[in-house]
C-alpha cells in the first residue's frame, strides 16, 4: 500500500514527458490527487489502530529485498507521526500543482515532472524504515528543489540553487557517516551488515554515552542544516525568495520536515544520551533562532523574505519543543511541524498569487491591497493570525505546548519541587525567553499585514494604468487577461484545504494529540532511561550538563516514574 | 448617617434570595470557613447545556454576517441578524442568571461542550483545557451586560455604520459578533486556557474594529499598537498558565481552588514564608496579563489611540467590556492574589532579589491608582471629546484596579458594572455627535448641542453619563466608586493610594463637566468634521455601492458651506434613552445588593480576614468611619469638581472655542499634559528604537557574519584553486569547506559549552 504512495506520483512523472503541454497539468495534478486518495483510503481503513500505535502499524509494513549481501532492503513502514508528515505531504501534493497553473508557463513539462519526483521523494523520506533508502530518497529531494530553484525562480535563482544545494548535501554527507558509523558499529558486533532502522536503534543505544556525543554531532549537522538551526539557517532565506511559489510552499510545509523528523525519529531514539548531552545547547540555539530572526523578520522590506526568515523563528520553537525531550514538548513539537507546513505555507502561496498579479514583492512598493484583492487579504489576515498562534487556529496549540514543554523540563524551580514537571534540562527561563519571541512574532507579522494588506492603496508603477479597483479590469502585460484583480476560484480552492485545516486543528487537536500520544511518551522514556547512561559518564570526559538543582533533588527519572 | 440608613430601610424590599444567601453563608462558617470563606461552602449543581447558546448565538450572528458578505448583501440585513442573535444570547443569559440565583449562592456549574486541548505530559497524567463553560454568580455579572450591551450597541450601530453598507458594514459585524463569542469564551471558560482563548480573541476583533477604516494610516498603526502592546500581557497570561499549570497540576478552576485552600489558610494566619515563592509569582503574571488588556501602567498608551475604531466599537469594547477583561481576570483568579499579598520574602537573597519588595496585590493598588491619576490629569487637558472618554476610561479602570488591590472586589466589580453602562452611554453620545457633525470632535468646534433640534435625547443621555462619571450623589458611579474609596480609606497601609483616589474624583468631575458644558450647553456653534461622507450619503440612498474616500477635499469644501447637522434616527435615539435608563437603574444595584450578592457568593469573594485585608482597627478618616463619611466626602468632591468646571467652561464662556480656563496659563504643565505627558515619544525612545536598531544590527550580524563566515569560505578554495584547475567549479568546493569550517566552529561551540 504503501509503495502506491510512492509509485503513483513517480508514474505520472514518467508518463509527462510524452504529454502534450495542455494535458500536462491535469496529468501533475491526478499525479498527486489520487496518492491523496489513497493515503486517506489507508488512513481510514485503519481507523484506531492508528492512533494508539506505538511503533509502526504492522499492516503496513512491507519489505523489498534489494542488497541482501549489505542487508540493505527498501522496508517500508508508518507510524502515527510519519503517517501524519506523509498526510501533510500529500494534501501539499495537489495545491503545489494547483498553484502553478499560471504561474509556470514555459517549460511545464520539466517542471510538473520533477515536482511529480519530489513529491514521490518526500513519501519516500516519511515511509522509509532503512536507513539507506531514506538517505537515498532524502538526498533526492534535493535534485527536483535544484531544479525548481534554478530553472523557475526570480534574478538571483543561480546563486540561490547552488547555496541550497551544496549547504544541505554537505550537512546531510556527515549524517550519512554518522549512520554508517552505527551500521559499521553494528556489523563488528554481530558480524552482519544491517541497516534496518529498528536494528540500528538498538544498535546505536548501546554505544556509550561519549561515542553518542560524536554521533549525535554528526547527524544534527546534517538535520539541522534542513531543519535549518540558527547558525546554520543561512541558506533559506535566499532559496525560498528566489524559489518559485510552489518551491517555496514545498520547502516551508514538508522539506523542512524533513530535518525535525529526522531529529525526532533518527537521531533522538537512536542516541538518546547524545540527545541528553546537547540538549541545553541546541534549545539556546533554538531560542536565539525564535528571538533574533523574529527581530530580523521586523526590519524585512521584501515580504517573501519576511516570511522565510520566520520560518527560521517558526522551526526554532519546533526544535524548542523538542528538545524539551518530554511528552508535551515533543508532542507540540510534531504539532508544529504540521502546523507550520499549513500556515506558513499558505502564507507562501498568498505572495506568490500577489507576485503573479503585481510583480514585486517589496513592502515599500506595494500596499493596501484590502481595497483591491479583499478575499485574498481575507486569506491574508487569516493565515497571519494563525501563524501569529492565535488561540482557536494551529499555530497555538503547538506553540504553547512547545514553550510548556520547556517549562516543565525541569522538575524544580526556585527550590520548591513542580506538581507537574518532568526530569529535564530546560526549566522556565527557557520558556520565558522564548515568550519574548511571541511577542517579536506579533511584531512582524502585523507589520506584514498593515504594509501590505491594509493602509492606502499602492500599487507597484507600471500597474498603475489598469484598471483600478474595479475586479474585473485589472489585468497585466505578462499574463494577459488570465487573472483578475482578485483570487479566482481556482486559487480559494488552493487555499481553503489549508484554512479548514488550520482551524480544525486549533479547535479540535485532540485526534492528533491522541495519535502522537504513544510515540512521543516512548521517546520520553528512552530519555529517562539514557539517563543513566549519562551518569555513568562522570568523571569522564564529558560532564553531564544538568543544572545543580536537579542535582540536589531527590526526584530524578527513574525515582520520579516509579512515585508515579 | 441619614443615607446609610435610607440605605438599610431600601435593603430589606429590594434584596431577594441574594442577602439570604449572604447571611447564611457568612455566619455560617467556622475557623476555616472565614478564612476559605465562599471556597470552602463551593458546591456543584448541574445546568442545562443550554447556556452554549450564549457563546454560541454570537458566533452564529458573525457566521452569517460573513456568509452576508459572502454573498455581496447590499442592506443592514448583518446588523438585524446580529441584533436578534445578540438578544437572544441575552435571554439566554438572564435564564442563566435566574437558574443559577435560584440555588441560593455560592454554587457552580460547569457545562462540557467539546475537548480542546487534551494531552498526556506524562504516562496517565492529562493537561486537560476543554471547552467547558463555567458558570457562577460572578460569570452572571459579566454575561448580563456584556451580553446586553453588546445588542443594545448592534442596534446602535445598525444606523450608525449605515454609511457603510455593504462588504464594511458585513465585515463590521462579523468581527462585532466575533468579539461576542470570544468575550463569552473569556467569561465562561472553564480553565485558564480558555480564557487565554478569549482573551486573544477580543484582541483579534479589537485589532480588526480598529483598524477599520484600514485606509488610514493612523487607523492601521494604532490597530497594531493595540495587538502588540496586547500580547506583552498575553505572555504574562501564557506564563502564569504554565506556572499554575505546573503547581496544582490543573488549570480548570473547579479543580484548582480547591487546592489552593491549604495555602489560603496559610495566608490567613500570615505565615506567607510557607507558600513557595513561586505560587506567589502567579499573581504577579496575571497582573500584567491583566494590565495589558485593561490599559494600566505602563501598559495603557494603545487605549486612547484606539479611538481610531468606529464609535460602537469604542464604547463596547474599548470602554464596557474588552477593558474590564483584566479586572475580570483578577476577581476570577482572587484565591491566587490572597495567597501572594506578602513580599515575596522567598526571594530575598537571590538574584531576584529586586522582586522580593513587590506583592501583586500592591502592584494591583498602585499600578491602578497612578494610572487613575495619569490618565485624568491628560483627559483634562484634550480636545478631542472621544479621546477624554478614553482617558477617563484608562482613569476608572485605574480605580477597579485599586479597588482589586485593596481586596475590595465586590467595589471593583461593582464599578466595572455601573461604568459598563454610563461609559457606553458616554460614548454613544459623543458617536451620535460625531455622527451627525461629520466626524467633529473638537469641543472648541462644538457648543450647545443639546438645544438645537433634535438632540435633545442625545444631550440627556450624555447628561445622566457625567453625573454618574462625575459620582454625582445617587448616580451609579457614586455608589460604585465610594465602596473602592472607603475601603481603600480603611485599609491602612493603603492610605497613600486613598488621597491619590479622591483627588483622582476630583479632577473627573471636573474634566467630565468640561465636555458637558463645552459641547452640549452654552451658545449654539458648530463646525463639521472633515468626513462629510456622512453626511452626503444621508442626503442620497443608504445603499451607494462604493467605499468611501476619507476627506475628498474638492467636495469636502463645496459642502461644508451647506453643512447642516444631522440628528439621530430612531435607532441611535433609542439605545441612547435605553442606556440612560439602565445607568440610572444601575444604582439600585447598591441598596439592593446585586452586584455584592453575586460577587460574594463567587470566588471573588473576599474572605472574611483574609490576609491584607488588615483593617486598621476602627481606621477612621476625620474620625468617622471611612464607610460613612465617603458618602459626604466624595459628594462634596464631585460638587466641587461639577463646580469649577461650571464657571470656568459655563460661565466663563463667551464663545465656542474659548473658555475661561484659557486665561489659566499653566504653561508647560498644560502643554505636556495635552502632549500626554509625552510618553509615546518615550516609549519610541526608549523601547522601540533601540528595538529597531538591534534589529538591524542583528540582520547585518547574520548576513554579514553567519551567513558572510560561510560565503567567504566559499571563496578562498575558489582563489587558492583558480590557478591550478580553472575549469574546476570553485564554487562547489568553496561551499563545501565553508561548511566543514561552519561545522567545526559549531563542533568547538559544543565541546566549549558541554565541558
Amino acid at each position: 500500500m504503501l509503495l502506491l504512495l510512492i509509485l503513483l506520483p513517480l508514474a505520472a512523472a514518467i508518463l509527462v514527458p510524452f504529454l502534450g503541454k495542455r494535458q500536462v497539468w491535469g496529468v501533475a495534478l491526478l499525479g498527486t490527487l489520487l496518492p491523496l486518495i489513497a493515503g486517506m483510503v489507508i488512513w481510514l481503513s485503519l481507523g484506531i489502530d492508528w492512533r494508539s500505535s506505538n511503533g509502526d502499524i504492522s499492516s503496513l509494513n512491507q519489505t523489498i529485498p534489494w542488497m541482501p549481501d549489505l542487508g540493505v532492503t527498501i522496508r517500508l513502514g508508518l507510524d502515527s507521526v510519519s503517517g501524519l508528515l506523509v498526510l501533510l505531504t500529500l494534501i501539499l501534493g495537489p495545491i503545489m500543482v494547483l498553484c502553478s497553473k499560471t504561474a509556470i508557463t514555459e517549460r511545464v513539462r520539466t517542471y510538473y515532472g520533477w515536482i511529480l519526483v519530489l513529491q514521490a521523494a518526500m513519501t519516500g523520506v516519511f515511509c522509509a524504515r532503512d536507513l539507506i533508502f531514506f538517505y537515498i530518497c532524502f538526498e533526492f529531494t534535493l535534485i527536483p528543489m535544484f531544479v525548481l530553484i534554478s530553472l523557475y525562480g526570480s534574478t538571483n535563482r543561480k546563486a540561490a540553487a547552488i547555496k541550497f544545494f551544496l549547504y544541505t548535501f554537505t550537512g546531510s554527507i556527515i549524517a550519512l557517516a554518522g549512520l554508517v558509523y552505527i551500521a559499521w558499529f553494528h556489523a563488528s558486533k554481530t558480524g552482519t551488515w544491517s541497516f534496518d532502522l529498528d536494528v540500528m536503534k538498538t544498535a546505536a543505544r548501546s554505544m556509550p554515552a561519549s561515542t553518542q556525543w560524536w554521533l549525535f554531532l554528526a547527524l544534527m549537522l546534517g538535520f539541522a542544516v534542513k531543519v535549518p538551526l540558527f547558525p546554520l539557517h543561512t541558506w533559506l532565506p535566499l532559496a525560498h525568495t528566489e524559489a518559485p511559489t510552489a518551491g517555496s510552499v514545498v520547502l516551508a510545509g514538508v522539506l523542512l520536515k524533513l530535518g525535525t523528523y529526522a531529529i525526532y525519529a533518527l537521531a533522538i531514539p537512536m542516541l538518546p544520551a547524545g540527545a541528553i548531552l546537547f540538549t541545553p545547547l541546541l534549545a539556546v540555539l533554538a531560542i536565539i533562532g525564535f528571538v533574533a530572526i523574529g527581530l530580523v523578520c521586523w526590519v524585512q522590506t521584501d515580504v517573501k523574505k519576511l516570511v522565510a526568515y520566520s520560518s527560521v523563528a517558526h522551526l526554532g520553537v519546533c526544535m524548542l519543543g523538542m528538545f524539551a525531550l518530554n511528552p508535551t514538548g515533543l508532542q507540540g513539537s510534531i504539532l508544529y511541524m504540521i502546523n507550520h507546513g499549513l500556515s506558513t505555507g499558505a502564507l507562501f502561496l498568498l505572495i506568490g498569487m500577489m507576485y503573479e498579479r503585481h510583480h514585486t514583492r517589496s513592502m515599500l512598493e506595494i500596499g493596501g491591497l484590502a481595497k483591491r484583492m479583499p478575499i485574498w487579504a481575507t486569506f491574508m489576515v487569516f493565515f497571519a493570525m494563525a501563524s501569529v498562534g492565535l488561540p482557536g487556529l494551529n499555530g497555538f496549540v503547538s506553540e504553547f505546548m512547545c514553550l510548556f514543554g520547556a517549562w516543565q523540563a525541569s522538575d524544580t524551580w526556585l527550590g520548591s519541587h513542580f506538581v507537574a514537571g518532568t526530569p529535564g534540562y530546560l526549566g522556565p527561563w527557557y520558556a520565558v525567553i522564548a515568550g519574548v519571541g511571541m511577542v517579536v512574532g506579533a511584531m512582524y507579522t502585523l507589520l506584514m499585514v498593515g504594509k501590505v494588506v491594509w493602509g492606502p492603496l499602492k500599487l507597484p508603477h507600471d500597474d498603475h494604468g489598469h484598471g483600478h479597483g474595479d475586479s474585473h479590469g485589472g489585468h497585466d502585460a505578462a499574463h494577459a487577461g488570465s487573472l483578475p484583480a482578485d483570487l479566482t476560484g481556482r486559487e480559494i480552492i488552493t487555499l481553503l484545504p489549508l484554512a479548514g485545516l488550520c482551524l480544525f486543528l486549533g479547535l479540535y487537536p485532540k485526534p492528533v494529540l491522541q495519535a502522537i500520544d504513544q510515540s512521543t511518551q516512548s521517546t520520553h522514556k528512552l530519555i529517562l532511561d539514557a539517563r543513566q547512561t549519562v551518569r555513568a559518564l562522570e568523571g569522564g570526559p564529558i560532564i553531564p550538563p544538568m543544572p545543580a538543582s536537579n542535582n540536589a533533588a531527590p526526584a530524578d527519572g527513574a525515582e520520579m516514574e516509579n512515585a508515579r | 448617617m441619614m443615607m446609610d440608613q435610607m440605605m438599610s430601610s431600601l435593603s430589606p424590599s429590594f434584596a431577594p434570595v441574594w442577602s439570604l444567601a449572604l447571611s447564611g453563608g457568612g455566619g455560617g462558617g467556622g475557623e476555616g470557613g472565614s478564612a476559605l470563606g465562599v471556597l470552602a461552602s463551593l458546591k456543584e449543581v448541574p445546568l442545562s447545556a443550554m447556556v452554549w447558546l450564549i457563546p454560541g448565538l454570537p458566533l452564529l450572528g458573525a457566521l452569517l454576517a460573513g456568509l452576508c458578505a459572502v454573498l455581496k448583501v447590499r442592506s443592514k440585513l448583518p446588523a438585524w441578524l446580529m441584533v436578534l442573535c445578540l438578544a437572544g444570547s441575552f435571554a439566554v443569559t438572564f435564564w442563566m442568571y435566574q437558574q443559577v440565583a435560584a440555588t441560593g449562592g455560592s454554587t457552580f456549574a460547569v457545562v462540557h461542550l467539546f475537548d480542546w486541548i487534551n494531552f498526556n505530559w506524562a504516562p496517565g497524567k492529562a493537561f486537560v483545557a476543554n471547552f467547558s463553560l463555567y458558570v457562577d454568580p460572578l460569570t452572571c455579572l459579566w454575561m448580563l451586560f456584556v451580553t446586553g450591551l453588546a445588542a443594545c450597541i448592534a442596534l446602535y450601530a445598525s444606523e450608525y455604520m449605515s454609511h457603510d453598507v455593504g462588504p464594511g458594514y458585513c465585515r463590521f459585524f462579523f468581527a462585532f459578533g466575533l468579539f461576542v463569542f470570544s468575550m463569552a469564551c473569556l467569561v465562561m471558560g472553564d480553565n485558564l486556557l480558555l480564557l487565554y482563548l478569549g482573551w486573544e480573541g477580543v484582541g483579534l476583533c479589537s485589532y480588526l474594529l480598529i483598524g477599520y477604516f484600514y485606509q488610514k494610516p493612523s487607523a492601521v498603526a494604532a490597530a497594531k499598537k493595540a495587538f502588540i502592546l496586547n500580547r506583552i500581557g498575553d505572555l504574562g497570561l501564557a506564563l502564569a498558565i504554565m506556572l499554575i499549570f505546573v503547581k496544582f497540576g490543573t488549570i480548570e478552576y473547579a479543580k484548582l481552588w480547591p487546592m489552593l485552600t491549604q495555602y489560603l489558610q496559610m495566608a490567613a494566619a500570615g505565615q506567607f514564608d510557607q507558600i513557595p515563592t513561586s505560587v506567589q509569582l502567579i499573581a504577579v503574571l496575571l497582573t500584567l496579563a491583566a494590565f495589558g488588556k485593561s490599559a494600566q501602567l505602563p501598559l495603557y498608551v494603545w487605549l486612547p489611540d484606539a479611538m481610531e475604531g468606529p464609535t460602537p466599537v469604542s464604547a463596547l469594547i474599548h470602554a464596557a467590556t474588552m477593558v474590564t477583561a483584566g479586572v475580570y481576570l483578577i476577581a476570577r483568579t482572587l484565591p491566587l492574589f490572597q495567597i501572594s499579598v506578602a513580599p515575596l520574602a522567598g526571594l530575598e537573597g537571590t538574584w531576584f532579589g529586586f522582586v522580593s519588595q513587590i506583592s501583586a496585590l500592591e502592584i494591583v493598588a498602585y499600578g491602578g491608582g497612578l494610572t487613575a491619576l495619569l490618565a485624568a490629569t491628560i483627559g483634562m487637558a484634550q480636545f478631542d471629546i472621544k479621546r477624554i472618554m478614553a482617558y477617563s476610561t484608562v482613569s476608572q479602570l485605574g480605580f477597579m484596579f485599586a479597588g482589586l488591590g485593596v481586596l475590595a472586589s465586590y467595589g471593583a466589580a461593582f464599578h466595572v458594572f455601573t461604568h459598563a453602562f454610563f461609559k457606553a452611554t458616554l460614548f454613544l453620545a459623543c458617536g451620535a455627535v460625531m455622527h451627525g457633525f461629520a466626524g467633529q470632535l473638537d469641543l472648541r468646534k462644538l457648543s450647545g448641542v443639546m438645544w438645537m433640534k433634535g438632540w435633545l435625547i442625545v444631550g440627556l443621555a450624555m447628561l445622566v453619563g457625567c453625573l454618574n462619571l462625575a459620582g454625582v450623589p445617587f448616580t451609579a458611579g457614586y455608589f460604585s466608586k465610594d465602596v473602592i474609596l472607603a475601603e481603600a480609606f480603611s485599609v491602612g497601609h493603603f492610605r497613600p493610594l486613598a488621597w491619590i483616589l479622591l483627588f483622582t474624583a476630583l479632577l473627573t468631575a471636573y474634566y467630565t463637566f468640561r465636555v458637558f458644558f463645552r459641547v452640549f450647553v452654552g451658545p449654539k456653534h458648530y463646525e463639521p468634521g472633515d468626513e462629510l461622507h456622512a453626511h452626503d450619503d444621508h442626503g442620497h440612498d443608504h445603499g451607494h455601492g462604493d467605499k468611501h474616500d476619507h476627506g475628498h477635499d474638492a467636495k469636502g469644501h463645496d459642502a461644508k458651506a451647506h453643512f447642516h447637522p444631522h440628528p439621530p434616527g430612531w435607532a441611535i435615539n433609542t439605545v441612547l434613552a435605553l442606556l440612560a435608563i439602565a445607568s440610572i437603574a444601575a444604582a439600585f444595584a447598591y441598596p439592593t445588593y446585586f452586584v455584592k450578592g453575586l460577587v460574594d457568593t463567587s470566588t471573588a469573594q473576599v474572605a472574611a480576614g483574609a490576609a491584607g485585608h488588615t483593617h486598621v482597627g476602627g481606621a477612621t478618616i476625620f474620625g468617622y468611619d471611612p464607610h460613612k463619611a465617603m458618602y459626604y466626602i466624595s459628594g462634596i468632591v464631585g460638587a466641587v469638581g461639577i463646580i469649577t468646571a461650571f464657571f470656568l467652561h459655563y460661565l466663563g464662556r463667551r464663545t465656542a472655542a474659548t473658555s475661561a480656563a484659557d486665561n489659566l496659563n499653566l504653561g508647560a504643565l498644560q502643554r505636556a499634559a495635552q502632549n500626554k505627558w509625552y510618553v509615546d515619544e518615550f516609549y519610541n525612545f526608549t523601547i522601540r528604537l533601540p528595538l529597531k536598531v538591534l534589529s538591524h544590527i542583528f540582520h547585518m550580524l547574520d548576513k554579514l557574519v553567519v551567513d558572510g563566515l560561510v560565503n567567504l569560505a566559499g571563496l578562498l578554495p575558489r582563489a587558492g584553486g583558480a590557478g591550478l584547475r580553472p575549469s574546476q567549479s570553485g564554487v562547489l568546493h568553496g561551499y563545501a569547506v565553508a561548511m566543514a569550517a561552519g561545522i567545526g566552529v559549531l563542533g568547538l561551540v559544543a565541546l566549549l559549552a558541554l565541558r
